[in-house]
């Protein structure tokens, strides 16, 4: 591949007349505008965060002590970022088995149905253009104790109603369930686009040979589509590990603390108390599980990210 | 990873007509929340409290939305939504299309090295770098400021952007360009003339993608605004549940809708592209 490349470029540099130092410059300008703007904000902010967290940083950094390590020694003994990190672990748990069952059952079934099945994969996707705050807000209203269509159901069949967002475990469900629905489609269509990719031949030759319908998902189409569902999984991880969005307007870290994950804590920190240190630290501390969960994802899926 | 849907589909996969089931929960669970919301965007305010439930309106009025579009200054939140995703989306197409073009096209050193730059950061969230990015801002003394927006929606973009465009770059044939390399056409002359043209669809599918994530971003413009006048449609979204205490919920509502149409519409208009674009892998 790199080689091609590289003939045709001297092909072409023979029979341009420009010098081969500007030729050698291009791909460099090309990619200068790219890097500068990734490397500058989002390579800056890594750098600086972590940075920031071996500092005890008031207001600026200038006359800030370095402390090493004592922010992560501080935050893993105060029980309200531990909190934090369980109700996260749980949230995201409970996000990763929902997320994934319902994404492989829907790109499964999107897969096999041949009719309507455009209609069906547009619709699948409609969610991932809504913001996070408007999923809230819509979640919010279906269960809500006295206006929710949940509850008004709940009563029609005489029911007990549930005040669903003043209870801490009803209320961590309802967050994972409005992440689910905001995060899931765009597993689903990664998973759908691995399953598409897998030969239709293998499917007929098993068929002829009179596979069993569960081997056939589970021998051929699941090892197959492992590395997309490793792909589906980094994203799953990721988009909970970090969320924000959906979680401030549903419930705001409540009731108490029952849904402040990680980055709602972090956010409290930095600007309700102007730590910026610590909140680099819990910064620091997501980014390793994001890290963590995604190595662990590659190795057990075996993800090759070729290019 | 086991759940009824999984298990169900595994028994029944290549069955007659299972795959329905799931398709049929993939409709209501999709739709029951806007059709839910739009329903009572439609109503009276007390209507949403009565029992038993309707989810047709007792009479359609739209007052709710004349509402939202009186509300005091929601006309410059939608320029401000408006302008921000625009002017991001345009800067990090047109810098995404510069370097996507460079990685598929150019061998050349430290081609890896900056690879790694550009793709790693495509898996780094918003929402978590806000810490240092604001404490960085704050410096350059653009806290509250247009520019600090573009800056950071526009860095983020550019990732999946480039990642996207150097992928479907790397397909398209060769010919086109080595011809117009060989009539003595310029490097950008062939970007602009002879990639661009053609690439339409991939374009399409990454300023949509670009589009959303300006349009939809909460996070930043929470942490490194502080004017009224430097909301946008979703902050505003986000003060108003505060604000009125989710008392006035067919209002609400009707905001929430308002702020979702726009990039349904564009979606509805460009389905085919941005969905064939995801599911030929271009995306992950």
């Amino acid at each position: 591949m790199a080689s091609t490349q590289v003939e045709t470029k001297t092909s072409l540099t023979q029979k341009l007349k420009n010098s081969s130092l500007k030729k050698k410059s291009i791909p460099y300008l090309l990619v200068f505008p790219a890097i500068l703007f990734v490397v500058g904000v989002l390579g800056y902010a890594i750098v600086a965060g972590v940075l920031m967290s071996l500092y005890d940083m008031q207001l600026s950094f200038a006359d800030a002590p370095f402390i090493g390590l004592q922010n992560y020694i501080y935050l893993f003994t105060d029980s309200t970022f531990l909190n934090s990190l369980f109700v996260s672990l749980i949230f995201v748990f409970g996000s990763v088995v929902l997320g994934l069952t319902l994404s492989l059952s829907f790109a499964l079934s999107l897969y096999k149905c041949k009719r309507s099945g455009n209609f069906f994969k547009a619709l699948s996707l409609v969610p991932y253009l809504i913001s996070g705050i408007a999923t809230a807000i819509m979640f919010r209203f279906l269960f809500s104790g006295d206006v929710g269509l949940i509850n008004m159901i709940l009563s029609t069949f005489g029911l007990d109603t549930v005040n669903f967002l003043a209870n801490p475990w009803w209320a961590l469900l309802i967050c994972i369930l409005a992440n689910v629905w905001f995060v899931c489609p765009f597993a689903t269509l990664i998973l759908l686009s691995g399953i598409q990719s897998v030969d239709q031949e293998l499917f007929d030759s098993a068929k002829i040979d009179g596979a069993h319908k569960h081997h056939i998902l589970l021998k051929i189409i699941l090892p197959l589509i492992a590395p997309m569902m490793g792909i589906s999984l980094i994203w799953l991880s990721f988009a909970s590990f970090n969320m924000f969005d959906v979680i401030l307007p549903l419930t705001n870290g409540g009731p108490g603390r029952a849904t402040e994950v990680m980055a709602l804590y972090m956010y409290n920190v930095a600007f309700d108390e102007l730590q910026y240190s610590l909140g680099s630290t819990v910064m620091v501390i997501i980014l390793f599980f994001n890290v963590l969960t995604s190595l662990i994802y590659l190795k057990v899926f075996n993800v090759n990210y070729s290019e | 990873m086991e759940g009824t849907g999984f298990i169900k589909t595994t028994q029944s996969w290549m069955g007659k007509r299972w795959h329905w089931i799931p398709l049929i929960i993939l409709l209501v669970w999709t739709i029951l929340p806007l059709v839910w919301a739009v329903s009572a965007s439609f109503k009276e305010a007390t209507e949403v409290y009565q029992t038993p439930v309707s989810l047709i309106p007792e009479s359609f009025n739209f007052d709710n939305y004349i509402r939202v579009f009186d509300y005091p200054n929601f006309w410059r939140y939608l320029f401000n939504s408006v302008f921000l995703a625009v002017t991001t989306t345009v800067l990090a197409v047109a810098v995404s299309i510069l370097a996507g073009y460079a990685f598929a096209r150019y061998a050349f050193r430290f081609r890896h090295i900056l690879l790694i730059f550009i793709l790693v950061p495509r898996i780094i969230p918003r929402a978590s770098i806000i810490v240092p990015l604001f404490t960085g801002i704050a410096f350059l003394g653009i806290l509250d400021s247009y520019l600090a927006l573009v800056l950071t929606y526009t860095a983020t973009a550019v990732p999946l952007a480039t990642w996207i465009l150097a992928g479907f770059f790397k397909v398209i044939p060769k010919a086109l360009e080595e011809a117009a390399a060989i009539d003595g056409a310029k490097p950008w002359q062939i970007i602009w003339h002879v990639v661009i043209p053609i690439s339409l669809p991939a374009i399409i599918t990454v300023s949509i993608f670009s589009l959303r994530e300006a349009w939809n971003e909460f996070p930043f413009v929470l942490a490194f605004t502080s004017s009224q006048e430097m909301r946008t449609l979703p902050y505003q979204l986000f003060m108003l549940k505060d604000s009125m205490g989710m008392q006035d919920w067919p209002m609400v509502l009707a905001f929430t809708i308002v702020t979702i149409l726009p990039l349904l519409i564009l979606y509805i208009i460009f389905e085919k592209k941005v969905v064939n674009n995801i599911l030929s892998g271009a995306v992950k």
